[in-house]
């Protein structure tokens, strides 16, 4: 699973999700990708299936980017726990995805083939996408 | 490349957020028009027209001309335009007037054709690395694109910036090694595939906090060390 190797602090407040995500929005290395369409947090697993599910489709040739890293800590308190006395442990990580992000990038194999692929890897995330190509952006 | 285009604009005397998003809700987009020693003049241009001239052959490295409020405008030229990031729809665009007797800097697209020996034969994978290259040349000698046949490239061969044929008044402003495309195996895909079916979920680790990480360090070094520290 994905997870930074050296963090400044254990914990992190939430933080904000509003707005549109006008960084990261275009595709940079691949010719197709899937755009988020809503705003949510994407975990570490949740990454590895949708990274799995395609290159499982793809099976040989083709290349894939990955343009998102869970660098968010989110804390879970244990059940039956009274509140207070504390933020819980460390449970996971998260990345903050913002509608327009580019999720991943495929390259190497034809559209069709490309599309079912990120269409198993939407499949995996918890938010609607979007498949995008060079062609429709150009 | 020069296209007998003119494109009407219209001048614009408000500025703002609220007053560029009431410009989109009427069906026009907020432009500016600046260089070859004028002023910057803030404009509206239609989206459409603007988006027929970035989906041409030519791209944004169309030269045409700008009307602005009914008055023969110069030749420009699109520089920079800015995207929705879900919609996708055109938000702003800049355009610079171009003198078509001075040499100006572009950025042309390389288009590559055939199958390479390294994908066909050997099993490689074809990447593209950089789809463009940065050229200096007289306005009308723009190309569309750059063509190059890359089916005899093999596994570790690559195509670089220097090795596309430049032509007339054309000069590589970049750098002659930078990779446009290579030809790289896929045994290193194969093997991550590979591990990441039998590693499904590694025992779950804890970054190591910066902050420890130094208490850490200072406890494992000489104490001699430790003492300069103090």
């Amino acid at each position: 699973m994905l997870m930074p190797k050296k963090v400044k602090y254990r914990k992190t407040q939430r933080g904000r999700r509003k707005g549109l995500a006008w960084r990261g929005s275009s595709l940079s290395y691949g010719d197709f990708g899937l755009k988020a369409l809503r705003n949510c947090y994407i975990t570490d697993r949740q990454i590895e299936a949708a990274r799995i599910a395609m290159t499982r489709f793809v099976k040989r040739g083709g290349k894939v980017w990955i343009r998102l890293f869970p660098d968010k800590p989110v804390t879970k308190k244990p059940q039956e726990t009274r509140m207070g006395k504390g933020k819980g442990a460390p449970e996971g990580w998260v990345c903050v995805v913002r509608p327009g992000k580019i999720l991943f990038e495929m390259e190497g194999v034809d559209a069709n083939t490309a599309k079912e692929a990120m269409r198993l890897a939407a499949q995996k995330l918890p938010i609607p996408c979007k498949f995008v190509s060079r062609e429709m952006a150009a | 490349m020069r296209k007998e285009i003119t494109i009407a604009a219209d001048a614009r005397g408000s500025r703002g957020k609220n007053e560029a998003r009431r410009l989109r809700a009427a069906g026009r987009i907020p432009a500016v028009v600046y260089g070859h020693g004028g002023d910057a003049i803030a404009v509206t241009v239609s989206p459409k027209e603007m988006n027929r001239i970035l989906h041409s052959s030519t791209g944004h490295n169309t030269i045409f001309d700008l009307s602005v409020a009914g008055a023969a405008g110069g030749p420009v030229m699109v520089v920079d335009w800015q995207h929705h990031p879900v919609r996708g729809s055109l938000l702003h665009i800049d355009m610079k007037r171009i003198d078509l007797t001075k040499r100006i800097r572009v950025k042309v697209p390389v288009h590559t054709h055939g199958d390479p020996v390294g994908v066909k034969i050997q099993g490689g994978l074809f990447e593209l690395i950089n789809r463009e290259i940065e050229i200096e040349c007289l306005p009308d000698d723009i190309p569309e694109h750059f063509t190059y046949d890359v089916s005899a490239l093999e596994i570790g061969q690559s195509l670089r910036a220097g090795d596309v044929p430049l032509a007339g008044s054309m000069k590589l402003t970049g750098h002659a090694e930078l990779v446009i495309a290579h030809v790289v195996s896929t045994r290193g895909s194969d093997e991550t595939a590979a591990t990441e079916e039998g590693a499904e979920a590694p025992a779950k680790a804890e970054p190591e906090v910066m902050k420890k990480g130094k208490k850490e360090e200072e406890g494992a070094a000489p104490a001699g060390d430790k003492g300069k520290k103090k």
